[in-house]
């Protein structure tokens, strides 16, 4: 599906990726995430622009810490780390200091959509954007990125437990929300 | 880390293709991400990035007047003017550039591992102290407990202070972005030599500097005493100690319940505070809403004096906000007021 995170091929490059050096890790990586980890921000912050930066900077960091991730897979682990750890300041910084709405993201259906998918589509996000942060994190992680619970677990740094009961608190809020509106 | 195949460990809801709900999500999820097309420079920003990363901060046309004139001025005659208007911590939180947080390469980079997402064991917990500016006092020192990433704890805390945001919300660091160069520890007195990002030292002030220290000495205590390096470069005049807690450290803090913890009711309120005559005050609302549904008060230190407060309360499943506080002796309005976010199971 679109919205997977793939999983990272050691030999995307043709190259053995234990002899990728950081900017080769960087090339590969951005080929292979860089359009889902800006679609992950995304969903989270709302602002493709702030997304694409809080992703761009998150390559950077990678870029830096290279020499002791020296594995793609544990550098798709840190990227997505990085970036939901970023999202959140983000999200931080845009609601302490300056108290504006964030941009929306464009809501609105695209043309091929028919319009009760659309208004279907816009009425879970917006049970989703009641939802505590951390739950929201844990479910679009879930939902978008299909990540295991293990893996939404080093994402979001929480326990696995607290993985589990922000799933389920979100998903029994969404399911209550969803019911209570026709 | 993402060694675990996708989803044999599967115990967070049945992944029940049938599950209305999650297909609901997973589509509308699907749909707006979609939505989402990235411009074609990103590749060229992110190159750009570690350009900029590959030369040191100080050696960036200006940096190194900037960055020395605020180090001897914060460390040597900053005096104390703690409550100035540059201390204010949310200001300083927005500015490091996390794209400078990991820089050129430096031969001895072993000691900042914290970020790295590898499996290691858990090893007890370190103290890592942010700042919040809780109005009424200004920007104060306030202390999470984290985990260990199996190392060192007083590197660990560092690290876990340059690398991650608090898990509070509230609180920020102006080290964001910091690497940790070396870390070495000579009788009492405890040497921390940092690589700061571009544009950080001009922002660090008096109190940034007790943020480091109280972290290394919370967690060697045997350490006395704190040499801040920039670069190796001893700038900072003699190491310094603590400052007295009454200056520096959050008058309110709320321990217990810890930000986005899930817990049983009743549920146990726990802190360290100071107040008029002792009397910590504490309010519960749910998520979002202002009414309150519980509230208390209970005794901790009193006036200067830092003592541990407790008390209990029982609640409903839900999310609840709690906030504990000094009530004003003058118009009763909460005063040096810590939130803390939690859910109820």
């Amino acid at each position: 599906m679109s919205g997977t995170l793939p999983p990272v091929s050691p030999v995307a490059s043709g190259l053995s990726a234990g002899s990728w050096g950081a900017d080769e890790a960087v090339t590969n990586l951005y080929a292979a995430h860089y359009r889902s980890l800006v679609r992950l921000a995304a969903l989270l912050l709302r602002d493709t622009g702030a997304a694409e930066e809080v992703v761009q900077d998150s390559f950077v960091a990678m870029h830096g810490a290279w020499r002791r991730l020296s594995d793609p897979d544990r550098a798709l682990a840190y990227l997505r780390q990085s970036v939901v750890n970023r999202s959140r300041s983000a999200l931080r910084h845009r609601t302490v200091v300056a108290r504006h709405p964030p941009t929306p993201a464009p809501d609105a259906a695209s043309a091929e959509q028919g319009a009760m998918v659309a208004l279907e589509h816009a009425a879970v996000l917006a049970a989703l954007r009641l939802l505590p942060l951390r739950q929201r994190e844990v479910l679009v992680l879930r939902y978008y990125a299909d990540l295991s619970e293990a893996d939404i677990a080093d994402t979001v740094g929480i326990s696995r437990g607290a993985v589990k009961s922000h799933a389920s608190r979100g998903m029994a809020a969404l399911r209550t929300t969803l019911e209570s509106t026709p | 880390m993402t060694s675990h195949p996708p989803h044999d460990d599967d115990s967070l809801d049945p992944r029940d293709p049938t599950d209305p709900l999650a297909a609901r999500l997973r589509a509308a999820l699907t749909s707006e991400a979609d939505m989402v097309n990235p411009s074609d420079d990103g590749l060229q920003k992110v190159r750009s990035g570690v350009d900029s990363t590959r030369r040191p901060w100080w050696q960036h046309p200006g940096a190194l007047a900037v960055a020395a004139a605020a180090v001897l001025g914060l460390l040597v005659g900053g005096g104390f003017s703690l409550l100035g208007g540059d201390d204010d911590g949310n200001v300083v939180a927005g500015q490091p550039s996390p794209s400078a947080s990991e820089s050129s390469d430096p031969p001895s980079n072993s000691a900042t591992p914290s970020e790295s997402p590898s499996p290691v064991p858990i090893e007890g917990d370190v103290y890592v102290y942010y700042v919040m500016d809780d109005s009424d006092s200004g920007p104060r020192l306030y202390r999470e407990k984290r985990p260990n990433i199996g190392m060192d704890p007083v590197q660990a805390a560092l690290a876990v202070m340059f690398n991650e945001p608090a898990v509070d919300p509230d609180y920020s660091s102006p080290w964001n972005g910091t690497r940790l160069l070396t870390y070495s520890v000579s009788g009492d007195t405890a040497t921390v030599d940092l690589a700061a990002p571009a544009g950080l030292a001009s922002e660090v002030t008096r109190l940034g500097v007790q943020q480091i220290v109280y972290t290394v000495t919370a967690n060697d205590t045997s350490v006395q005493r704190v040499r801040l390096l920039i670069d190796g470069d001893p700038r900072g005049g003699d190491p310094l100690e603590r400052a007295p807690m009454v200056d520096v450290q959050g008058q309110i803090w709320l321990l217990g319940p810890t930000q986005d913890v899930t817990v049983p009711s009743p549920v146990e309120i726990t802190g360290v505070g100071t107040a008029f005559e002792g009397t910590i005050s504490w309010e519960v609302r749910r998520e979002g809403s202002d009414t309150v549904v519980a509230e208390g008060f209970t005794q901790g230190g009193a006036n200067g004096e830092f003592g541990e407060f407790s008390d209990t309360v029982e609640l409903e499943p839900g999310t609840y906000e709690i906030r504990a506080f000094e009530s004003s002796a003058e118009d009763g309005r909460p005063l040096h007021v810590d939130t803390k976010t939690f859910t109820v199971e």
